[in-house]
């Protein structure tokens, strides 16, 4: 027979497990959620029009990434913007079919014979998500939050940098983005439901870009903003803890969120959008969105039936497209993305830590010489990278504007079909010599440089794959250097010191001017030659002067004319070769009713709208 | 006694600086910074990215940056998460109690299982049982973690018998508190197996081997001798002397308590401390490193201090102090 167990401790110790187990399932003790006031529907609602609804349902989704804060004035991330983007709400905003700015919480608004002056009018009655009303105090107070001052407490005067600009409290992107050419648009309350912002300069994107910032609720973060605290407001503890206290003007508020697991969504009982019979919207009861660690998961659990809706990566399409029958989903092909992916070489003349140029000369000045990038460009087979890379679920891509952004494409631009003869040909043409098949300038230096990418980026790699073939079959050699991407980004943005790199670009503002720091020769990202004190070229020039003139003109027309006419010249210049634009997909679950995707709007624009039946 | 703990924490200071100290200057040489991601993003006006450098100190030195760190952690601040806008000791708690519980429930049972059957491989050495653990116990080895944790996902969503990744199921907030304790068991079970089959074999390993040392021993055989049962010379007499050198990685595991489940816990989506520093470093948000980086060094201390003490306190021939 075994003695008696001889450690009292170890019991003791067992015991404390089993606490503290039950500890982790409850978690902290939270404070409960004050009751929430439901306020009568607005006078001024939004009525929508689509077929009515059934409410009550539950819509499950996963997202690729946690998100770091919920405060819009410090968030970076895409995911994040999704998840404030549903809590949040602006003035204005983009019809999902046209394109064009359509009302919002504001329900008119009017421009002044100047366009200097933008009047907005409010809707009346709106509430956020605990009843407190909604008037042009919060959108005084966001846009003030913006602009507030760092004040000498000596003498009460704004302090001032080295640069002698004015240093803001709370430096957000806002605060610099909403200036326009250095200088704060000024905004006024007219009365408790007009607001009128007034810019230094005509500035043809305000509408846009001004009433569409988010609207901060006053009273829930003065306090924050007096204190100096408004930045680390609406962190994810606060989102954790008190849930209920991120006040909310759009068709959801937050229930829960566990990091690295799920976020829950409630209806927000106060919405101010109705169906066409009168019944307030939304119609979905909650949404649970499960935090999965890319997009590949992502898409794996839309193909076993676990979500609702998904947007599905172009080279994820075949096999999700597989288990269309067995879990009721449907995919649907939203033609092409507003991203692009393209090659630059770099222009710009850098001396390394030696002292030595970064690129050698003769190779510079072939990248100057846009009869080079023609050829390089006639020598790719954007077929061939469609085909073989992302198996036709991708778009030819001629020039800076995705074909998606309809309004603003220029159709008529110079092409390139892949013509590697004619490549071959205009390389002959600007003095270089064949030599047993590969081509050498006429020092005989050898047609050589090397293309850098992001490594994770698995796409981009095999685009860079497809590129060096392409090259080579025209006697070019190139070689591949594929780099994590902070070194990529610190020598674009930094060092300089590389000679062509592959990048792609995410959609941005659906605004010509949003690009000004790509296309304008002084900006950051101007990738082939940033940040210029003067434009380097002719063209360049002519590209800020048009890029100028659709900052200052809001005349669509002449907007329209003069960024078709940035398009021409890229095109004609070739600074940076356009390969492809990837297409966007989308799957939803059969059951759901109202959707209606559209190219700009994509699945969730009218989230508030969408209703399911009920399970058998 | 005393002295000697006080001696162990006091080593422990010289020993934060230097790791913190490499951990600030690999950082620094690492190619990028916090901002480099913003850098690359089109719609961000150069004037935000200024003022933020500046409010970060990221325009200076990083000997001077470390300097200022050290200032703040030496008055109780260990620093803001540059990503989440939070105390790091805040981030930190949010994260601490799930991988505290899957390290636990890993430890627990590699412990658990890794002993008896250690002691049993070796009362009947020879015999199929052991040739079977032993074989087992060799794969086991040789098997990486994150790759059995990448079976294990496969093997998950294969059968669904198991939960795909994450800690609870979706409607875990609307459940009663016995469904909570039996969801969270359930999302337990393969991050359990892929932390700790690796460690199962070898501490097995380790056991046998000793208790055959230990069985062969001379008082083990007088104890025989003079008549006691066989169960109860093994269970007490050589098990407890077997157990001895196994203390010592008992150190060793418990410093890997909250930073040792790193790989399974990506691979297998667990939303723990790993998961938070892996994303750090990613995004190089500093002080949250820094910090997952100190409390790695502390753990490894107290793991030793409670392993010298247990020790100590199993083993009556070590003194920790030489008597006076």
């Amino acid at each position: 027979m075994l003695p008696p167990f001889p450690y009292p401790q170890v019991k003791c110790l067992l015991a404390a497990l089993s606490a503290l187990w039950l500890l982790a399932c409850g978690g902290p003790p939270e404070p409960e959620a004050p009751a929430l006031v439901v306020q009568p529907i607005p006078a001024d609602a939004l009525s929508v029009q689509q077929p009515v609804g059934v409410p009550g349902a539950t819509l499950i989704e996963t997202v690729a990434g946690d998100l770091a804060t919920f405060n819009p004035l410090v968030n970076e991330s895409a995911t994040g913007s999704a998840v404030i983007g549903r809590l949040l709400d602006s003035l204005v905003t983009l019809d999902p079919d046209s394109g064009e700015v359509i009302p919002n919480l504001a329900h008119t608004w009017e421009i002044s014979e100047d366009q200097l002056q933008y009047t907005f009018f409010l809707r009346k009655g709106v509430c956020w998500s605990d009843g407190h009303a909604f008037t042009a105090d919060d959108v005084v107070f966001t846009w003030n939050a913006f602009f507030a001052k760092k004040l000498d407490p000596a003498t009460g005067q704004p302090l001032l940098d080295e640069q002698g600009r004015p240093q803001y409290r709370y430096n957000t992107r806002a605060t610099f983005s909403q200036q326009i050419n250095g200088q704060e648009p000024i905004i006024e309350k007219l009365d408790a439901h007009t607001v009128r912002f007034t810019t230094p300069e005509v500035y043809a994107p305000f509408l846009l870009f001004g009433g569409g910032q988010s609207i901060l609720p006053k009273h829930a973060l003065q306090t924050a903003f007096e204190d100096g605290s408004l930045l680390d407001q609406w962190s994810l503890e606060t989102a954790i803890k008190q849930p209920w206290s991120l006040v909310s003007l759009n068709a959801f508020t937050l229930e829960a969120y566990r990091p690295g697991e799920r976020m829950v969504l409630k209806r927000n009982p106060n919405y101010w959008k109705v169906d066409s019979q009168g019944q307030r919207l939304p119609y979905i009861e909650r949404i649970i969105t499960k935090i999965v660690q890319d997009v590949n998961s992502s898409n794996i659990a839309f193909a076993q039936g676990l979500t609702d809706i998904e947007s599905i990566a172009p080279d994820n399409v075949a096999w999700v497209k597989r288990g269309e029958q067995a879990y009721d989903y449907k995919l649907l092909d939203m033609g092409p993305s507003s991203s692009t992916n393209f090659i630059w070489f770099n222009q710009k003349e850098v001396k390394n830590a030696a002292g030595e140029a970064a690129i050698p000369e003769h190779r510079l000045a072939w990248f100057r010489d846009a009869r080079f990038r023609r050829a390089i460009s006639y020598g790719i087979d954007r077929e061939g990278i469609i085909q073989g890379v992302y198996f036709n679920r991708a778009h030819r891509l001629d020039g800076y504007v995705s074909p998606k952004r309809k309004f603003w494409y220029n159709p008529a631009i110079r092409t390139y079909p892949y013509q590697p003869q004619k490549a071959r040909q205009l390389l002959l043409d600007m003095g270089f010599q064949d030599r047993d098949g590969r081509l050498y300038d006429a020092a005989g230096h050898p047609l050589q440089f090397s293309l850098m990418t992001n490594s994770n980026n698995g796409l981009r790699v095999e685009m860079a794959t497809v590129f060096k073939e392409n090259m080579a079959a025209i006697g070019v050699s190139v070689d591949l250097q594929f780099l994590d991407f902070n070194t990529l980004v610190t020598k674009i943005s930094g060092t300089s010191d590389y000679e062509a790199c592959m990048l792609g670009l995410g959609g941005g503002a659906p605004d010509p001017y949003a690009g000004k720091d790509i296309l304008m020769s002084g900006g950051r990202l101007h990738f082939w030659n940033p940040q210029q004190a003067e434009p380097a070229t002719a063209w360049e020039a002519r590209i800020d002067e048009l890029m100028r003139s659709i900052g200052r003109h809001t005349d669509v027309e002449r907007r329209k004319a003069d960024y078709f006419e940035v398009q021409a010249i890229l095109a004609e210049q070739q600074p940076m070769i356009f390969l492809v634009s990837p297409k966007d997909f989308v799957g939803y679950r059969t059951a759901w009713h109202n959707i209606r995707p559209t190219p700009l709007g994509g699945i969730t624009w009218n989230l508030e709208s969408l209703w399911r039946t009920a399970e058998p | 006694m005393i002295a000697f703990i006080l001696r162990r924490f006091l080593a422990m200071i010289p020993l934060i600086f230097g790791i913190t100290l490499l951990a600030f200057a690999l950082m620094s040489l690492a190619p990028g910074d916090f901002l480099t991601p913003v850098r690359a993003q089109r719609d961000v006006p150069p004037e935000l990215i200024d003022a933020i450098e500046k409010s970060f100190g990221l325009d200076q030195a990083w000997y001077v940056q470390y300097v200022k760190w050290l200032g703040n952690v030496f008055s109780g601040n260990l620093g803001h998460s540059w990503t989440y806008k939070l105390p790091v000791t805040d981030l930190i708690g949010q994260r601490l109690w799930a991988t505290f519980l899957l390290s636990l429930s890993a430890f627990s049972f590699a412990w658990c299982l890794a002993i008896p059957l250690g002691v049993l491989t070796a009362i009947y050495r020879g015999s199929l049982l052991d040739r079977v653990v032993s074989f087992l116990a060799y794969s086991a080895l040789s098997i990486p973690e994150f790759f059995l944790a990448l079976l294990l996902v496969f093997f998950a969503a294969q059968t669904g018998l198991f939960p795909l990744g994450g800690a609870t199921s979706i409607d875990y907030d609307y459940m009663s508190l016995s469904e909570q304790f039996w969801d969270r068991a359930r999302h337990l079970v393969l991050p359990t197996l892929a932390l700790s089959i690796g460690s199962i074999a070898s501490i097995l390993r380790i056991m046998r081997a000793n208790f055959l040392d230990v069985m062969a021993a001379d008082f083990v055989r007088t104890a025989r001798a003079k008549g006691l049962s066989a169960v109860r010379v093994n269970a007490l007499h050589v098990t407890r002397n077997a157990l001895n050198p196994l203390i010592s990685s008992f150190g060793f595991a418990f410093s890997g308590l909250l930073s040792g489940a790193l790989m399974v816990e990506i691979v297998l989506q667990y939303p723990g401390l790993g998961q938070l520093m892996y994303q750090s470093i990613l995004r190089e948000d500093q002080f949250v490193v820094l910090a997952s980086v100190m409390l790695g060094c502390v753990m490894l201390v107290l793991g030793n201090l409670i392993a010298d003490i247990l020790l100590a306190w199993s083993d009556p021939r070590i003194r920790l102090e030489k008597k006076q």
